[in-house]
């Protein structure tokens, strides 16, 4: 996939400042039938721009609560997360005008073409009309989507919606890129073509925060991980710190030794609690 | 790269602009808001009224037939069977509609007897019995009485056919009796009534169409925001472009406004095209119905006009409440089961227009609903009535500020945007006592 064009203005606010920080995000459910479910317990996270963030943690472990929070979905129980200088809680338009959003179900409305999508997201970003048509004719090259431009998005195949997909991510050309699992039920291309494009926002400067339970994509992909299970970061860092940290050398191994140590050191907190 | 974002107006109505082309890209939904007002429902009618004059046709060719029984002889005066039968003169064959056999069933039976005849069930009997009672005997009232079984429609028809004729017939004898004394048949009426219907044609035309028109109005209003707004809602859950809309770059108020108003569109296109496709096509069909009548069908243009503020203010009640509503479902088919009966919160008080004696009142025109229908009425029938207008227009106003802010806050409930997993009276709970919502 190729390179698509980016801005080479600075990121908006602060360029110092963290792209992405959380901290002690919670998020509690009220479910009639389950009672409170805890989703979140006292999350912190810290991204930059340039950065890579792998979050990486087993079905169920908070990943994709934590993104929806942090792209203005869900509002948060408690705790407090700004995503490029605004506050997720308190500036949650602003968050929106900030992000692109991507994940595995694309979320493309099936009935509107390619460019009618891109021009009813660009239109609500407030681009002016003559440079939005300038960007999307931009888009759909750098994206490869001169054939399929004007066909309705529920005739793409998967790859395609994809590609469209990342297009309207990026259509406002954003400091932040929240990926929720972009690659899972892809096929090999599809899913190389994603890599290709999260590697290409590196050298953007922007600040891409994705989940994936795919190690091996963590892996190659990220500057930093950080590993997730029941609704709480376990550990933070490059490969190699957490590899030092754990002793391990490989990824798989250094994510089950995080997992099985969290589990140790809860069942030794509850029996402390319990004496 | 962004500009300077839209204001939540501006943005209202981009979003009112894609729900509406997608909705209306979706088959479903322009089948329901634009095929079925214009062809289907002008269709029904068209059929409703040639299944009718289809009946009544086939009612004139139906042939029935009368027994005349006496209780003496000589009883029968003469000219009776063929007055009975529809011939100007005996000698004249029988009508090819509305035929009349009579059957003579002999002399000699008694009162008691013919309508014991009747309710007998005979395999012979007749549809109706003319009995002709002797009146030189004991007991006798009148002179000639008409049995016939209200429980079979042969016999009813054989009764209303009946009726006029020995009228007439009674009347032919009258004439005739006061001519041979030399008597002017007039003076054996002293006090004669005559009706005169003072109402015109195009007044009786539109009266017809007050009682029907009214219900259509409300009908298609609801019958259009039906499936839109199930599609903006329960079927972009099922869609899985939920995440997609709560991820626009506007204000969540912006995007809840532009589901309504896109549903709003969807209703007021379906009643527009229904009235207009039954206005171009009613005055044609409903004459063919009263044709003969005192009855001249127009469209009544003016009243459809002043109609259409308070239709547009019902519109946006209807299809707030709808997508409120509707929003509760987690797929398109739950959608359409929960909106079942909503409709009929709006359809059965519209059936007010049809009830005499319920008139637009200053009280009435409070009455969500049953106002409309019942100023829809009034307009129809030239009735000026400011107060109970304003009224009413103030009323749906109201109404429709209170549903589209009920709705707004409903869709804008993190419980309903995110759905959830079980039946949705269990997501009423959860949306009750779930705490905030979402921006």
């Amino acid at each position: 996939m190729p390179t698509p064009p980016t801005d080479p203005s600075p990121a908006p606010a602060a360029a110092k400042a963290p792209a992405i920080e959380a901290r002690g995000l919670t998020k509690t459910f009220s479910d009639p039938r389950r009672g409170e479910v805890r989703a979140l317990v006292g999350l912190d996270l810290e991204c930059h721009f340039g950065e890579i963030y792998g979050l990486l943690g087993p079905n169920g472990a908070g990943k994709t609560t934590t993104l929806r929070i942090l792209a203005t979905i869900l509002a948060p129980s408690a705790g407090t997360a700004r995503v490029a200088g605004a506050d997720v809680a308190r500036e949650p338009l602003e968050v929106r005008r900030r992000i692109g959003f991507l994940s595995t179900g694309t979320g493309l409305y099936p009935r509107l073409t390619a460019r009618e999508t891109l021009r009813y997201f660009g239109g609500l970003h407030g681009i002016e009309p003559e440079a939005l048509e300038a960007r999307i004719e931009e888009l759909i090259d750098t994206f490869d989507l001169r054939q399929i431009a004007d066909g309705r998005c529920e005739s793409f195949s998967t790859g395609q919606r994809q590609r469209v997909s990342i297009a309207r991510a990026v259509l406002h050309d954003p400091p932040v890129l929240i990926l929720d699992e972009p690659t899972t039920g892809l096929d090999v291309l599809a899913s190389s073509a994603m890599i290709a494009f999260v590697e290409s926002r590196r050298q953007a400067g922007t600040c891409v925060l994705f989940s994936t339970h795919t190690l091996s994509e963590a892996e190659r992909l990220c500057d930093r991980i950080g590993v997730i299970d029941r609704g709480t970061l376990l550990a933070a860092g490059t490969y190699e710190e957490l590899s030092a940290r754990t002793g391990r050398e490989w990824l798989d191994e250094i994510f089950l030794a995080l997992v099985e140590q969290a589990g140790v050191d809860g069942r030794d907190g509850r029996e402390e609690a319990r004496a | 790269m962004s500009g300077r974002p839209p204001s939540t107006w501006s943005a209202t109505w981009r979003v009112a602009q894609k729900e509406l082309r997608s909705g209306l890209r979706d088959r479903q939904t322009a089948i329901y808001t634009v095929v079925l007002p214009l062809f289907l429902y002008p269709a029904l009618f068209w059929c409703t009224i040639q299944g009718f004059l289809f009946l009544e046709g086939r009612r004139e060719h139906t042939a029935v037939t009368v027994g005349v029984a006496a209780e003496a002889p000589g009883l029968e005066p003469a000219g009776l069977s063929a007055a009975l039968e529809g011939r100007a003169r005996p000698a004249d064959p029988p009508p090819d509609l509305a035929r009349v056999t009579v059957v003579p069933l002999g002399t000699g039976v008694a009162p008691g007897e013919a309508g014991e005849w009747m309710r007998a069930g005979r395999a012979l009997r007749p549809d109706a019995l003319l009995h002709l009672s002797d009146p030189r005997g004991a007991g006798a009232e009148e002179p000639a009485r008409l049995y016939y079984d209200s429980t079979e429609s042969a016999s009813n028809l054989a009764r209303e056919r009946l009726e006029p004729r020995l009228d007439a017939f009674a009347e032919t004898l009258r004439e005739e009796a006061a001519t041979a004394r030399g008597r002017d048949p007039r003076e054996l009426v002293p006090f004669e009534t005559d009706e005169r219907n003072v109402a015109r044609e195009v007044d009786m035309g539109a009266y017809v169409l007050s009682f029907l028109l009214p219900i259509l109005l409300v009908l298609m209003s609801v019958m259009g925001a039906f499936f839109p707004a199930v599609d903006v809602t329960a079927g972009e859950r099922e869609r899985g472009t939920a995440e997609t809309t709560m991820l626009l770059p506007v204000p969540r108020l912006a995007i809840h406004q532009g589901k309504i108003v896109a549903v709003c569109c969807s209703s007021l296109i379906a009643t527009t095209l229904n009235l207009l496709a039954l206005g171009l096509s009613a005055g044609h069909l409903l004459n063919m119905l009263a044709l003969g009548s005192e009855v001249r069908i127009e469209l009544p243009l003016a009243a459809l006009i002043s109609v259409a503020p308070l239709a547009l203010l019902f519109s946006f009640a209807v299809s707030a409440v709808l997508t409120g509503i509707a929003a509760l479902a987690q797929s398109f088919k739950e959608g359409q089961a929960l909106l079942g009966p909503v409709q009929l919160v709006f359809i059965v008080p519209a059936m007010a227009a049809a009830i005499p004696g319920l008139d637009l009142t200053p009280g009435t025109a409070l009455v969500p609903v049953v106002n409309v229908a019942l100023a829809f009425r009034t307009m129809i029938r030239g009735e000026a009535l400011p107060l109970e207008y304003a009224l009413t227009a103030l009323s749906l106003l109201l109404f429709a500020v209170v549903s589209i802010a009920v709705s707004v806050r409903v869709l804008s409930r993190e419980a309903v945007q995110t759905g959830g997993e079980g039946v949705w009276p269990t997501r009423v709970l959860a949306l009750i006592f779930s705490p905030g919502s979402s921006r």
